[in-house]
C-alpha cells in the first residue's frame, strides 16, 4: 500500500512536470524545451524571459493554486456530505463569489485585471471571499434543521446557485457589450488576468487553508462512517463540519476570485483520488490536488491555444473533459 | 462502569419522546431494553452516546455527569454502535476497525505499536482477523456486524452500546452475534447495554431487561422477574404463552396473539 503510494506520487509529478513544460512552450510564440531550461537558466532573449517569467509562468503556477484550491475544496465537500456530485461550482459557493466580484469589477471600473488599480486588486479577493461566505450563510442557514443534513445542504446549494446565478445574468444584460464579454469570460472560469500579485496574495491563504484541512484530514475519514458512529468516536460532528465548511468555501472563495467560476475541477480531480488511490483523506488530499492541477493546466493550455488569438475560458474546456468522464462514471456505476 | 439516569428528558427538537426517565443500568452486565417502536429505547440509547443532546436531568457514569467530559474522553468510555453505520467505499476491515482508536490519536501522529496490538486483539476477540485484508463491503451481514463491533472493541471502553444489533440477520447469525456479547460480557466484564426486538433473545441472553413504552420505563429487572404474560400484555399489547427454559430457569415466549 506504501509503496502503492510511492509509485502514484512518482507519476503524478512526473504528469505535473510534463504539463507544465507543455504550458511554458505553447503559446503563439512557440518554444522549444531547450528554450524554455535556458530561460531558467538566465540564457533567455528579452523575448523569452518576458513569455516566460510575465506570462506563461505566472499563469501556470496560479493555474496550479486554483487547481489546489478547488481540489481539495471538491474533496471536503463530497467528504461531508456523503455525496460525490458535491462541488463548491455546482453547491454556489462560486457563484456567491462570483456575484460579489461581477458587482465589484463593473461598479468601480471597467479595466481589465492587470490594469486594475493596486487597491482592487487587493479587495478582490476579499471581495469574493465575502461572496462565496455570504452565499455559505445562506445555504447553511436555509438548510438548517436541528443540525445539517447532507441532502437539504447539496439541494438547497443547488437551489441557491441557480438563484446566483440568474442575478448574474440579470445585471449582464444590463451591460454594455464590453463589459459583457469580460464578465461573461470571467464567470466560466479564465485565467486570463493571472499576474504575480495575485499569486503573492493567494498562495499563503490558500497553502495555509489546505495544511490546515490536511491536519484535521482525519476527522473527514471518521465522519465518513456517518453522523452517529462519529458522535460515538468523539468527534463533535456539526463544529467539524461547520469547520471544514468555512475552510472548503474560503479555498472555493479565493480560487474564484482570481479564475473565475470553473466548475468540474472540484469534482474531477478529488474522484479521479478517490478511484485510483482510495485509502483515507491524508493521502487522498494531495492527490486531488495534484491531479487538478494537472487537469487545470492542460486545460488552460489548451485553451489559449485551441482558437489562437482568441482565448476561450478554461471553464469551458474542462467541461468539455468532465462530461465524457461523467457519462463515463455514470455507465460505471449502475 | 455503571450507568445512572436521572429525571432524563429527551427529546428531537419540540417532541418529546421520553418525558422523564429514571434508571439504574448495573455495571458489567447485559442489559436488554425491548418495546414497540417508536417507545423511545433507542432514544434513551442515544441519549446515553450523547448523539442526541440531553433536554433536561443528567446521565452520570460512575457517579461523573456526562455534561462535563469532554467528546473524545467519552468515547474512551463508551463505545456506540448505531443501527446502520455506513461503510466507506472500499476500506478494508483492519482499516475500518482501527477507527476505533480515533480517540487516543492526535491530530497528526499515526497509529502506534499499542494500537496496532489493539486492533488485532480487537479483530481477534470477535472472529474477523483472517478477514483483516477484505473490503467490508463484500463481507456477509454477520461478518460486516462483527467487524463494526471490533471497531466497538477497538476503543477499549468499559461499556458497550448496541442499537438492534441483531436486526437483518438470520437466526444464526443472530445467536452468534449474542453469544459474542455474553462472551465479551464474561471475558472482559464489558458493561453491554443493548436494544432489541426479539423478546426471546433478551429473556434468553439479558442479566437485566428494560421494558419501555410511550417513553415511560415500564418495567425493568431479571428476565425471569420481570418477562411474564401480564408485563407482555401492557408493554406489546399480546396475549403471550410463556414456559420455563428447563435447565437455565428463563421465561420463553411459544406462542402469543394481539389483545382482543
Amino acid at each position: 500500500m506504501k509503496h502503492k503510494n510511492k509509485v502514484f506520487t512518482f507519476i503524478c509529478i512526473i504528469f505535473l512536470l510534463i504539463t507544465v513544460l507543455l504550458a511554458l512552450m505553447i503559446g503563439s510564440y512557440q518554444m522549444t524545451p531547450n528554450e524554455v531550461l535556458q530561460t531558467f537558466l538566465g540564457n533567455g532573449s528579452k523575448l523569452q524571459n518576458f513569455t516566460i517569467f510575465q506570462i506563461r509562468l505566472p499563469r501556470t503556477v496560479l493555474a496550479i493554486i486554483v487547481a489546489t484550491a478547488l481540489g481539495i475544496s471538491g474533496s471536503v465537500l463530497q467528504g461531508i456530505t456523503r455525496n460525490p456530485l458535491a462541488e463548491p461550482g455546482m453547491i454556489g459557493i462560486n457563484a456567491g463569489a462570483a456575484l460579489g466580484v461581477v458587482l465589484w469589477i463593473s461598479s468601480g471600473t471597467s479595466a481589465y485585471y492587470s490594469a486594475l488599480p493596486i487597491s482592487t486588486v487587493i479587495f478582490l479577493p476579499l471581495i469574493a471571499m465575502v461572496g462565496s461566505l455570504v452565499s455559505v450563510t445562506f445555504i447553511y442557514f436555509f438548510a438548517y434543521k436541528k443540525g445539517i443534513s447532507p441532502v437539504r445542504f447539496i439541494l438547497t446549494g443547488v437551489g441557491v446557485n441557480a438563484g446566483i446565478s440568474a442575478i448574474i445574468s440579470f445585471y449582464q444584460l444590463n451591460m454594455s457589450k464590453g463589459d459583457y464579454n469580460q464578465v461573461l469570460t470571467w464567470t466560466n472560469g479564465s485565467l486570463w488576468g493571472s499576474n504575480w500579485n495575485y499569486i503573492l496574495l493567494t498562495a499563503p491563504i490558500i497553502f495555509g487553508l489546505a495544511i490546515l484541512i490536511l491536519i484535521r484530514s482525519r476527522v473527514l475519514d471518521v465522519l465518513s462512517l456517518g453522523d452517529e458512529l462519529a458522535t460515538g468516536l468523539g468527534v463533535q460532528v456539526q463544529k467539524e463540519i461547520l469547520f471544514f465548511l468555512i475552510t472548503a468555501s474560503f479555498l472555493a472563495a479565493i480560487a474564484t476570485s482570481v479564475a473565475g467560476n470553473i466548475a468540474f475541477i472540484g469534482l474531477l480531480g478529488p474522484k479521479l483520488a478517490e478511484k485510483v488511490l482510495g485509502g483515507n483523506y491524508r493521502t487522498r488530499l494531495p492527490f486531488a490536488a495534484g491531479i487538478s492541477a494537472i487537469i487545470l493546466v492542460l486545460a488552460d493550455t489548451v485553451s489559449r491555444n485551441l482558437f489562437a488569438p482568441i482565448e476561450i475560458p478554461v471553464g469551458i474546456i474542462v467541461s468539455i473533459l468532465g462530461v465524457p468522464y461523467f457519462i463515463y462514471l455514470m455507465i460505471k456505476e449502475k | 462502569m455503571g450507568i445512572e439516569i436521572k429525571n432524563l428528558q429527551a427529546a428531537y427538537e419540540d417532541r418529546v419522546v421520553i418525558p422523564c426517565a429514571n434508571l439504574t443500568i448495573p455495571e458489567e452486565k447485559i442489559t436488554m431494553m425491548i418495546g414497540q417502536n417508536g417507545c423511545g429505547k433507542s432514544t434513551l440509547l442515544k441519549s446515553i452516546a450523547r448523539i442526541i443532546p440531553i433536554k433536561k436531568g443528567e446521565i452520570f457514569l460512575d457517579g461523573i455527569s456526562t455534561k462535563s467530559i469532554s467528546s473524545k474522553m467519552l468515547a474512551k468510555k463508551l463505545a456506540v454502535l448505531p443501527q446502520s453505520p455506513i461503510v466507506p467505499e472500499g476500506i478494508t476491515v483492519k482499516n475500518l476497525v482501527g477507527f476505533g482508536r480515533f480517540p487516543y490519536q492526535k491530530a497528526l501522529s499515526g497509529l502506534t505499536k499499542e494500537d496496532y496490538e489493539i486492533i488485532e486483539w480487537a479483530m481477534n476477540k470477535t472472529g474477523v482477523y483472517e478477514l483483516r485484508e477484505r473490503k467490508v463491503e463484500e463481507l456477509s451481514g454477520g461478518q460486516r456486524q462483527r467487524v463494526w463491533i471490533s471497531l466497538a472493541l477497538a476503543q477499549r471502553t468499559e461499556i458497550l452500546l448496541l442499537d438492534e444489533p441483531t436486526t437483518y440477520l438470520d437466526m444464526a447469525h443472530q445467536l452468534e452475534i449474542l453469544e459474542l456479547l455474553q462472551k465479551l460480557n464474561e471475558e472482559e466484564k464489558t458493561t453491554i447495554v443493548v436494544v432489541i426486538h426479539e423478546l426471546n433473545h433478551a429473556s434468553k441472553f439479558a442479566d437485566y431487561v428494560v421494558g419501555m413504552k410511550q417513553g415511560e420505563i415500564l418495567f425493568k429487572g431479571a428476565p425471569k422477574d420481570v418477562i411474564c404474560e401480564e408485563n407482555l400484555r401492557e408493554l406489546y399489547e399480546i396475549e403471550a404463552v410463556l414456559m420455563k427454559n428447563e435447565t437455565k430457569g428463563y421465561p420463553v415466549c411459544v406462542d402469543y396473539s394481539l389483545l382482543r
